[in-house]
């Protein structure tokens, strides 16, 4: 045993360098003496590295002759070279270069100067700028080419979705990779835990993540704690919430009088509500954040617990999360370094019912959105027999206030994530990398509908509970060998892993409804008298990779990267099941040749260029397989087992390929003053899934359009980010940072050059079609037909015509058939939802202990389907009171037709420009000076007061510009990826004060 | 030791997965090797009535626009959607949207039937266990063909599972007559096989195949064959526990009519569905605007009788009672259908449908959706008139096709005196009677748009003097066939031309 032992460490360590290692221990502070926590200490050309605690204190282990490299955002970066020290101050000098930073990569880290790909970081500060719920909320308007938006509206606990460098697929995800300490697939952590986020653009630096690389990746670092005396810090934060908004609808006698003209026999209710009065409330969040962390010589450790807490500003509807982080590193030999990342949470999220899809239930008669504008003000809550109201105009629908406070729809989210790794010196320039890890998310969804809402639990079914689970499990082992050589003005870095991943979804649903008693809410489905078919599923997937990557770099002037990756995916069909990814970069300081080595206004210039190519699992597990699918059967009363043909085998079905170009410019002026990076990319995304409509459905498959790589779609745009430090003084600093982002989109190929016609309108609207897929054309433009304004009788202007049976006073639209009568065949693109261009400012100021933060974020260019004004000007509801205005055989000056019961055609009548610009967060905080914190005996008092939402400038009509009706994917035909700018009762956003303070001893 | 722990760890750590990438779905289901016993042969036959009662076909969009071209129901609601307005209208554009949305589903039920009986070679059961089962499958492919040819004539017919797609995908049209002759082939088998009775009429016996061979032949005009099987049917009467209900309402309420000896071919809706699988919509779709009467939330008024079928139809009548509410209740009160729209913009001040909304049992969903009915496919009063109709063709003036008619004409009475029996009529007054007496008995339920069709009654029908009123835009050179799907045809062009006047 000790004999094969030693054997085995033989072979290891044979040609290993005999240099000890000691610890060494410090702190990093400002000039002004304040310690720099968070800030980055690096053993250059190692793995090996560190970040200082909330005291600026750090430990790391290091031999003679290390070069320590210690960097902090707005700071100069120090290299020293260790000789025998054990302890080490540094006083970096502040300096508005980032240059000089360390950032995070796939599989490793950089310095930022020596990047030659396209990547973006947002820092702890602007993370925690103002309460979010999630940290990818933060991430809106920080970053050149990344757009966030939340799926529905201020909606507590709604998800949020990011895309960098805009929509590469049509079928499969456009979100990022997300990446947490190494964790493929992770779920984001809390935002007080992140140290840094790290987003990886362009191909150089995704293509190590290759068939999951396409829509870029977002690379999550936690918080680590470092040797030195235990801190503890509480973080606590409280906002008060209100909408933003709220339609001008008419009252009740204004309804009224508004119904008469439709239908004259119509007689008022006795009743006056307001349903916004009535369901909006004014909401408020929490925020508490409790940490320690701390270590000796040879561990360190960074534990915090988070309380989050939101009542939404919608009756009812609220979230509530708990969660843990849990990071420990133990330096268990002088070689070998053990750690772990332990992450848990538990969300709970009460929602109301909101983005319907108008399928599921009767007249999408479950959206309390949407209900309050629709829903008669003449109607009262309960009706004479004291039973819940039904609106009398339009589908019957409950009442929304009925729905918010007596619908249940909870759901319960538990993750887990526990990551172990081992990191191992094998000589002083290689190092053995291995980590795994296991992952759940289990979530519970429970529905119930009470029987005294009349229409959407189905009237005399007596009530329907719903309960659904689905448990996703992820397995991780990764393990990859870096080698670092070093020769006299050259360096070379070289890495090389492999990857094995496992993904299992276990899910099951059952329902019962006719239940003797509404107090079951959902659990208790043997109360009910019919039980509904409860399903069940299993779905694994595995990826099995080897990846590797060169560093190269010339006299600090020349870069080179390359960059490989081979997957394997269970996914794929029989032919595909493995590809390769590759990508080369190289990046050139300029600002390091003679010719500018002394130029005392350029302090940097590189440029970069790279091209790769990474990939999309665009397809979900077994789609390439020959199905059979059960479906629904009945026979003698009772429901059978029915198995029918699903679709047919594709055994050449692959992922969809992104060929991406990106080349780069940075740029420093006056010693880092000003810093400017601009960047172009070109990214082509090939072999896109679609659903092949070309195969006959006389050929009987439940799922006619089998799945094809046939399409191609292009995304092409700038992307600019200028930091200036404007003003810095003793008492008085002042910076600027300031990202812009165009993007254009354009389909390349569809499936024989055809249309995707898409519909993203509420079930109920019973419309055809909102969007079309078209080549040459950008993503989602919208479907319709084009609005020329009101008839005013006589003949028709050229080029016109009318919906049959039109009048005097109706819709006047484009007859692009030319056949006299408008009919489908005269739809038309009439708007498109992408933004010319998106961009963010942010402006701190610090003045003696005060400071102040200014952020604005925009969007101009997109336009917006204002799928609610379809809805309140069709006739069969309340309206909003700009339709006073409606054409009149007197008042005929107006572009809004006569009040009647109509379609709800889409045109682009409404269709609005959707730019804003938004005053997303303002705050002022204060630091206690060090003679208050000392006699409360803590280390740090920090309190501030922000305000997150306060200002919308916009030209649109709606509620809110930022709109994401079906954004999560629910629509009929239409996925999250194609459907963009609608807005259909969304969750309305909010705006809050918040008052926060921050606490360290 | 130490040193050799930390190995363990890292050596640990790191080996772990290597796989073959091999997918090994678990709970999904594979063709290769389903078909294992003869369950496995029902399990696949019963995705065709699975298919049959999802919303596409029988649920609402195939039987919703079988009944709106019909000369008795027209739109009550005029906000409802362009695409059933079409076919009140006989205005049918080639991307009308009813009629994609049921196509694929219709070939749906056809390649539930061809997996079935493909799959049936695989067993290894005798002829006699298997064949019963396998004739389900001939049945209901036979059923769905009647329906394609009846509304599209010429159409493409597949008879097994797709192996070569891309041969199938470039097929012709098969004629008419050639389908017919398949559907016959088709049912014969069926009732070569099925047994007399089944455990319920929700699933085909003989008695299904051998009225379905009387309907086909009747409407394919050949009457000797007509009568021949229908009269088989009767004299069967026994044998396949077949009879009237004794009350015409009865068959309309879904407590009852599982106990029911008239129904014979019958697709089951259990008060249950999974999204739109399973979910009946006729009572929402035929029922009130605003109704309290039913506790359903009353209906949506889109599918409303005409009113000249309620000033027409004698009030003597107790199917007329049976088959149509005049009153509806709101707020509390009893009101005439003069005053429906009062009480709801989109209501229409007609007499509503009552077949569907009076006794629909549990429903699932509100407006009566996803009830307990089982639609009746076809009934023994409809063989009666089948035997009554087709005999006067072959030997007119007959007193035994008198008496099916009386047969009938006496369950519907009800106890009181009308309908009288009728006795020595001519071969066309006895003609005229029994499609009259065909739509008020079979009224809306699906049947009148196929008697018009079959009769080429639409001039008659549609002209000024119908109970719609003039439709002007309905063509008998046209609108006896329905357009086959534009998108179909674009992804087959061999399938073209359309149907003429498309």
């Amino acid at each position: 045993m000790k004999k094969s032992n030693f054997l085995i460490l033989l072979t290891l360590l044979a040609t290993m360098g005999l240099s000890a290692q000691t610890a060494l221990n410090g702190t990093v502070s400002g000039a002004d003496g304040q310690p720099i926590p968070g800030a980055n200490v690096l053993v250059q050309n190692t793995n090996s590295g560190t970040t200082t605690d909330f005291d600026g204190k750090f430990s790391i282990a290091v031999s003679s002759g290390d070069v320590v490299v210690v960097s902090y955002l707005g700071f100069a970066t120090q290299s020293i070279t260790i000789t025998n020290q054990t302890a080490l101050d540094v006083v970096l000098q502040a300096s508005s270069s980032e240059l000089d930073e360390v950032v995070v990569v796939g599989y490793g880290s950089l310095k930022k100067s020596d990047l030659t790909g396209s990547v973006s970081s947002v820092k702890s500060k602007e993370l925690n700028a103002f309460p979010v719920l999630d940290a990818g909320q933060a991430l809106q308007g920080r970053a050149a080419g990344v757009v966030v938006q939340s799926n529905n509206g201020g909606e507590p606990g709604a998800p949020i979705s990011i895309q960098i460098r805009g929509n590469t697929s049509i079928n499969a995800s456009s979100s990022p990779l997300i990446v947490v300490d190494g964790f493929v697939g992770a779920a984001m952590p809390q935002p007080n835990d992140i140290q840094s986020i790290e987003i990886l653009k362009d191909a150089s630096a995704t293509a190590i993540y290759g068939s999951r690389g396409s829509n870029g990746v977002v690379m999550v670092t936690t918080k680590k704690g470092s040797a030195g005396k235990l801190t503890v810090e509480v973080n606590s934060n409280y906002s008060f919430q209100s909408t933003a908004n709220e339609l001008d609808l008419l009252n009740a006698s204004e309804f009224a009088s508004y119904q008469q003209l439709i239908n004259p026999s119509y007689t008022k209710g006795a009743a006056d509500t307001d349903w916004q009065d009535l369901l909006y409330q004014s909401g408020n969040t929490q925020n508490h954040q409790f940490s320690f962390s701390g270590g000796s010589d040879d561990v360190n450790f960074y534990t915090s617990a988070n309380y989050f807490n939101q009542e939404g500003v919608v009756l009812n509807s609220g979230f509530e999360r708990v969660s843990f982080l849990s990071n420990l590193d133990a330096q268990v030999s002088d070689k070998i370094k053990l750690g772990v990342n332990l992450f848990g949470s538990r969300g709970s999220k009460d929602g109301v019912p909101t983005q319907s899809t108008g399928r599921t239930a009767n007249g999408g008669g479950d959206d309390v959105i949407s209900l309050m504008f629709r829903f008669s003000p003449d109607l009262g809550v309960l009706d004479a027999n004291g039973q819940n109201t039904v609106n009398n105009v339009g589908d019957d629908v409950d009442n929304p206030y009925a729905i918010a406070t007596e619908a249940v729809n909870e759901t319960k989210t538990d993750k887990f994530r526990a990551n172990l790794y081992a990191n191992y010196d094998i000589l002083e320039n290689l190092t053995f990398k291995t980590t795994f890890g296991v992952s759940t998310n289990n979530q519970t969804y429970g529905l119930f509908r009470p029987s005294s809402l009349i229409t959407t639990a189905g009237g005399n079914t007596g009530g329907r509970a719903i309960i659904e689970n689905a448990k996703r499990t992820t397995v991780l082992s990764e393990s990859y060998l870096t080698y670092n050589h070093e020769l006299d003005n050259a360096n070379l870095t070289v890495l090389a892993g492999h990857s094995y991943q496992k993904n299992t979804t276990q899910r099951f649903s059952a329902g019962a409804q006719g239940f003797t008693s509404d107090s079951f809410s959902y659990h208790n489905l043997s109360g009910g008298a019919v039980q509904l078919i409860p399903t069940s599923s299993l779905t694994e997937s595995e990826i099995e990779s080897l990846f590797g990557r060169v560093n190269f770099d010339y006299d600090d002037k020349y870069l080179l990267t390359a960059t490989v990756r081979r997957d394997g995916a269970s996914n794929f069909a029989i032919n595909e099941k493995y590809a390769i990814f590759p990508s080369g970069a190289f990046g050139w300081k300029l600002s390091n040749e003679d010719f500018l080595n002394d130029n005392e206004t350029i302090s940097n210039l590189k440029l970069r260029a790279s091209y790769g190519v990474t990939g999309n699992q665009a397809i979900s597990p077994y789609q390439s397989l020959a199905r059979f699918d059960n479906i629904y059967a009945v026979l003698n009363g009772q429901t059978v087992s029915a198995v029918t043909p699903d679709q047919a085998a594709n055994p050449n079905l692959k992922w969809e390929s992104s060929y991406q170009t990106n080349v780069g410019v940075d740029l420093g002026l006056y010693d880092g003053k000003i810093s400017v990076s601009l960047d172009y990319y070109n990214i082509n995304t090939k072999d896109l899934i679609i659903g092949d409509s070309s195969q006959p459905e006389y050929f009987g498959f439940l799922t006619p359009a089998s799945l094809k790589n046939v399409g191609e779609v292009s995304n092409s745009g700038f992307e600019l980010n200028i930091s200036t430090l404007n003003i810095s003084n003793d008492k008085l600093t002042w910076t600027t940072d300031f990202n812009l982002s165009a993007n254009k989109n354009e389909f390349v190929t569809l499936l024989d050059g055809e249309d995707i016609l898409l519909d993203a309108s509420p079930g109920y609207f019973n419309i055809d079609n909102t969007h079309v897929l078209r080549e040459g054309e950008s993503v989602g433009s919208f479907w319709g037909y084009d609005y020329v304004g009101v008839y005013q009788g006589g003949s028709l202007p050229a080029g016109t015509a009318l919906l049959p049976g039109a009048a005097a006073g109706d819709q006047l639209f484009t007859d692009v058939d030319g056949n006299g009568e408008i009919s489908p065949a005269d739809k038309m693109i009439i708007g498109d939802p992408n933004p010319d261009f998106t961009f963010g400012i942010t402006n701190n100021f610090t003045y003696k202990n005060f400071d102040l933060n200014i952020f604005l974020q925009g969007s101009q260019g997109g336009q917006v389907m204002n799928l609610t004004n379809v809805q309140l000007y069709n006739g069969d509801s309340n309206t909003v009171r700009d339709n006073l205005n409606a054409w009149t055989p007197s008042n005929t000056n107006t572009d809004i037709p006569r009040v009647k019961l109509r379609g709800k055609e889409i045109s682009s009548r409404f269709v609005e420009d959707g730019s804003y610009v938004r005053l997303k967060n303002i705050a002022i905080g204060y630091n206690f000076t060090s003679d208050i914190t000392e006699k409360l005996g803590v280390d740090s008092l920090r309190v501030s007061l922000s305000a997150q939402n306060l200002l919308t400038f916009t030209n649109y009509s709606g509620l809110d510009p930022e709109v994401n009706y079906f954004g999560s994917g629910g629509g009929s035909s239409a996925s999250g990826n194609t459907t963009n700018g609608f807005d259909f009762g969304n969750y309305p956003t909010i705006q809050s004060v918040n008052f926060a303070v921050n606490v360290r001893f | 030791m130490k040193a050799y722990k930390y190995l363990f760890i890292l050596v640990g750590l790191s080996i772990f997965g290597c796989s073959d990438l091999e997918e090994e779905p678990v709970g999904l289901l594979a063709p290769e090797g389903f078909f294992k016993s003869p369950k496995d042969i029902q399990t696949a036959v019963n995705a065709a009535y699975g298919h049959m009662t999802h919303e596409d076909f029988w649920g609402r969009k195939m039987s919703l626009t079988l009944m709106l071209r019909g000369d008795m129901v027209g739109i009550g609601d005029p906000t409802t959607s362009t695409r059933r307005i079409e076919h009140d209208d006989f205005n049918v554009p080639t991307d009308n949207g009813m009629i994609s949305g049921y196509w694929n589903r219709v070939y749906q039920i056809i390649a539930a039937a061809n997996q079935a009986i493909a799959g049936a070679e695989q067993v290894s059961a005798a002829d006699e266990i298997k064949n019963p089962i396998v004739a389900q499958a001939y049945f209901v492919r036979a059923f769905a063909y009647f329906h394609l040819v009846r509304q599209f004539g010429d159409i493409p017919y597949i008879d097994a599972p797709i192996s070569d797609a891309a041969a199938a995908a470039s097929i012709t049209k098969t004629a008419t007559a050639k389908v017919y002759e398949n559907i016959i082939s088709d049912l014969k088998y069926a009732k070569t096989w099925l047994p007399n009775t089944q455990a319920s009429r929700t699933i085909p016996a003989k008695s299904a195949a051998h009225s379905y061979l009387a309907l086909v032949y009747l409407t394919m005009g050949d009457y000797q064959k007509a009568y021949d099987e229908a009269k088989g049917v009767i004299d069967n009467e026994s044998v396949y526990q077949l009879g009237l209900e004794a009350d015409y309402q009865d068959l309309f309420d879904a407590t009852k009519i599982d106990g029911s000896n008239e129904p014979i071919f019958a697709l089951d809706f259990n008060g249950f569905r999974s999204g739109d699988a399973g979910q009946d919509y006729q009572a929402a779709l035929t029922g009130i605007r605003g109704d309290e009467q039913y506790g359903i939330g009353g209906g949506w008024s889109v599918a409303v009788p005409s009113l000249e079928v309620f000033n027409t139809w004698d009030d003597q009548d107790y199917r007329k009672s049976v088959s149509l509410d005049v009153t509806g209740v709101f707020k509390g009160n009893v009101e005439p259908y003069t005053v429906f729209k009062n009480f709801h913009s989109r209501a229409v001040n007609r007499p509503h449908i009552a077949k569907y909304t009076r006794h629909p049992g549990v429903t699932a969903n509100g407006n009566g959706r996803a009830s307990q009915h089982n639609h009746a496919m076809m009934r023994y009063a409809e063989v009666l008139l089948i035997a009554a109709e087709a005999l006067n063709e072959v030997s007119p003036g007959s007193a035994e096709a008198h008496g099916y008619v009386n047969r009938v004409r006496s369950r519907a009475r009800n106890g009181g005196t009308f309908p009288a029996d009728v006795s020595g009529l001519s071969q066309n007054d006895f003609r005229t009677l029994v499609l009259e007496d065909r739509k008020w008995e079979l009224a809306f339920e699906f049947k009148r748009w196929y008697d018009i069709v079959r009769r080429k009654m639409g001039a008659e029908v549609f002209s000024a003097s119908g109970l719609e009123g003039a439709k002007p835009n309905f063509d008998p050179n046209q609108d006896y066939l329905l357009p086959l799907p534009a998108d179909e045809l674009a992804r087959n062009p061999n399938l073209l031309p359309n149907n003429p006047g498309y």
